[in-house]
């Protein structure tokens, strides 16, 4: 099968910076790549540019949001500024300790439409959300979260009379039982994965 | 009657080691399954435990988040029946708060802090039974925690204690040696590239003496690593032999907000979460991971 996995420790010295370029799990120090983290070691081999060596555990460590990451949040708290949100999943991985993020008035403004969208329009506490963390905050703030792209925005979200409601258009949800209408902004969903 | 010799004429001291010699060791890790990361350690007759939780969001005031690193926050505990008369310590004593302080300090210069920004690391030590050398057990356990947590290090740290009798150097150091009044020194190594993270020493000691004592800790604690890094792979060969039914680090602590997502979003899911503590009626495929996929191969680590 494989060749047997090298199992190395934080501080060994894995290879040169010439004949590899340190990946996750690693870190460089006079010329060479050690090891930061206790696991396998895995080497990409590249066509053309060097092999990223990166070091990977078997049970993958915890994440945290970084600028750019797409999140999955469920909104606890709403007022007619921003939503406060806790962050669940990273990516598609969860977090064991959910975190605090924000979304903010000003950030949902489109450039392309120029609509000044409403956060009560938007969303509803206990809607699950998608949303891209534009900042990692400063003192006083959490994370900052946007919804500002097709892509992002409420997945899942109840009615009031608690039942999952239907997307019918990127601003209005429908309940399946009474029919009602409610806004949100809502994802637009790949059509790859929607489950026919 | 003879008074306690801390070493004989043939070189021999009280517990019949010499004079270089380490006390026996025995580590564990991942000991506690609720912890991110936890370890064991015992050197001799001092048992020490240590519990790591982190990264995660900072605790309590945000003012203290640093913006380009993690916040390191160490503490320290003994039991009360750790030592031979039952003492009750109350939280924030003085010893405590300085072997929190100066642990913070060991492993602030080791966690690569940079990589996880305005976020914090949580590591207790409790000790359970001291017999000296509490700092270099702590300091140990604590290595190994860390490690299990899979925080990255620049290195493993390790540390010993070291003493000065009759000319000759001693290597860590047991109660009776530490408690006859000679000058100990303990020593916090980063043993790949030889760096000291902390050196500790209240006592006189000639500065002609200094090297040698010095030596003799750096060598134990050379020593110390290469007998963590057994147990670490000691430990990585029992997770892989051995059925696992655990999976990792997956299960969200409270399940406050259990996901039920009825159509798949635009995420390429990849086996990577699992559901809380029921089981997923089905609703959710991208969300379970089964159970044999442990210890396969990772998947992207974005």
């Amino acid at each position: 099968m494989a060749p047997p996995v090298r199992y190395c420790i934080p501080g060994e010295r894995l290879c040169n910076l010439e004949e590899g370029s340190p990946g996750s799990g690693t870190y460089t120090r006079h010329g060479y790549i050690f090891s930061s983290l206790a696991g396998c070691l895995m080497k990409s081999s590249e066509n053309g540019a060097l092999p990223v060596v990166s070091v990977v555990r078997e049970t993958e460590s915890q994440l945290l949001p970084d600028v750019g990451a797409i999140v999955t949040c469920k909104v606890s708290s709403i007022n007619s500024r921003f939503a406060k949100v806790h962050i669940l999943y990273v990516g598609s991985m969860p977090l064991k300790n959910s975190f605090r993020g924000t979304i903010r008035k000003m950030s949902e403004q489109l450039k392309k439409t120029r609509l000044l969208v409403e956060i009560y329009k938007s969303f509803r506490p206990g809607d699950i959300v998608l949303a891209k963390v534009i900042s990692l905050g400063d003192a006083q703030s959490n994370y900052l979260l946007t919804t500002a792209e097709n892509e992002l925005g409420v997945v899942v979200a109840h009615s009031e009379s608690g039942i999952q409601m239907v997307p019918i258009s990127w601003c209005e949800m429908q309940c399946p039982k009474t029919h009602t209408k409610e806004f949100r902004k809502v994802a637009r969903v790949q059509p790859e994965f929607l489950q026919t | 009657m003879a008074g306690l010799e801390l070493l004989s004429d043939q070189g021999y001291r009280v517990d019949g080691r010499r004079a270089g010699e380490l006390r026996k060791i025995q580590a564990r890790m991942g000991v506690f399954a609720q912890a991110d990361g936890s370890a064991y350690i015992e050197q001799g007759n001092t048992k020490a435990l240590a519990v790591v939780y982190g990264p995660h969001e900072i605790r309590g005031s945000r003012a203290r988040a640093l913006p380009d690193r993690a916040l390191v926050n160490c503490q320290y505990s003994s039991a009360t029946f750790s030592t031979g008369e039952r003492k009750r310590r109350p939280h924030g004593d003085r010893k405590s708060c300085e072997m929190g302080l100066q642990l913070r300090q060991t492993f602030e210069a080791a966690i690569l802090t940079q990589l996880h920004p305005r976020s914090q690391i949580d590591i207790y030590v409790q000790v359970l039974q001291a017999d000296g050398g509490t700092y270099a057990a702590c300091v140990n356990a604590a290595t190994l925690a860390v490690l299990d947590a899979g925080i990255p290090m620049r290195d493993f740290v390790c540390a010993c204690s070291a003493g000065f009798v009759d000319g000759t150097a001693l290597a860590d150091l047991s109660h009776v040696e530490e408690a006859a009044g000679g000058p100990q020194l303990a020593l916090a190594l980063l043993p790949a590239s030889g760096q000291i993270a902390l050196l500790e020493m209240d006592a006189r000691l000639h500065e002609d003496h200094l090297e040698r004592v010095l030596e003799a800790a750096a060598q134990a604690a050379r020593d110390v690593h290469t007998l963590l890094d057994r147990v670490v792979r000691q430990h990585r060969a029992e997770l892989r032999g051995g059925h696992r039914l655990v999976l990792g680090a997956g299960f969200p602590a409270a399940d406050p907000a259990h996901l039920h997502v009825g159509e798949r979003h635009g995420l390429h899911h990849g086996g990577g979460a699992v559901c809380g503590r029921r089981p997923c009626p089905g609703f959710c495929p991208g969300l379970r991971r089964p159970p044999q996929e442990v210890g396969g191969s990772a998947s992207g680590l974005a």
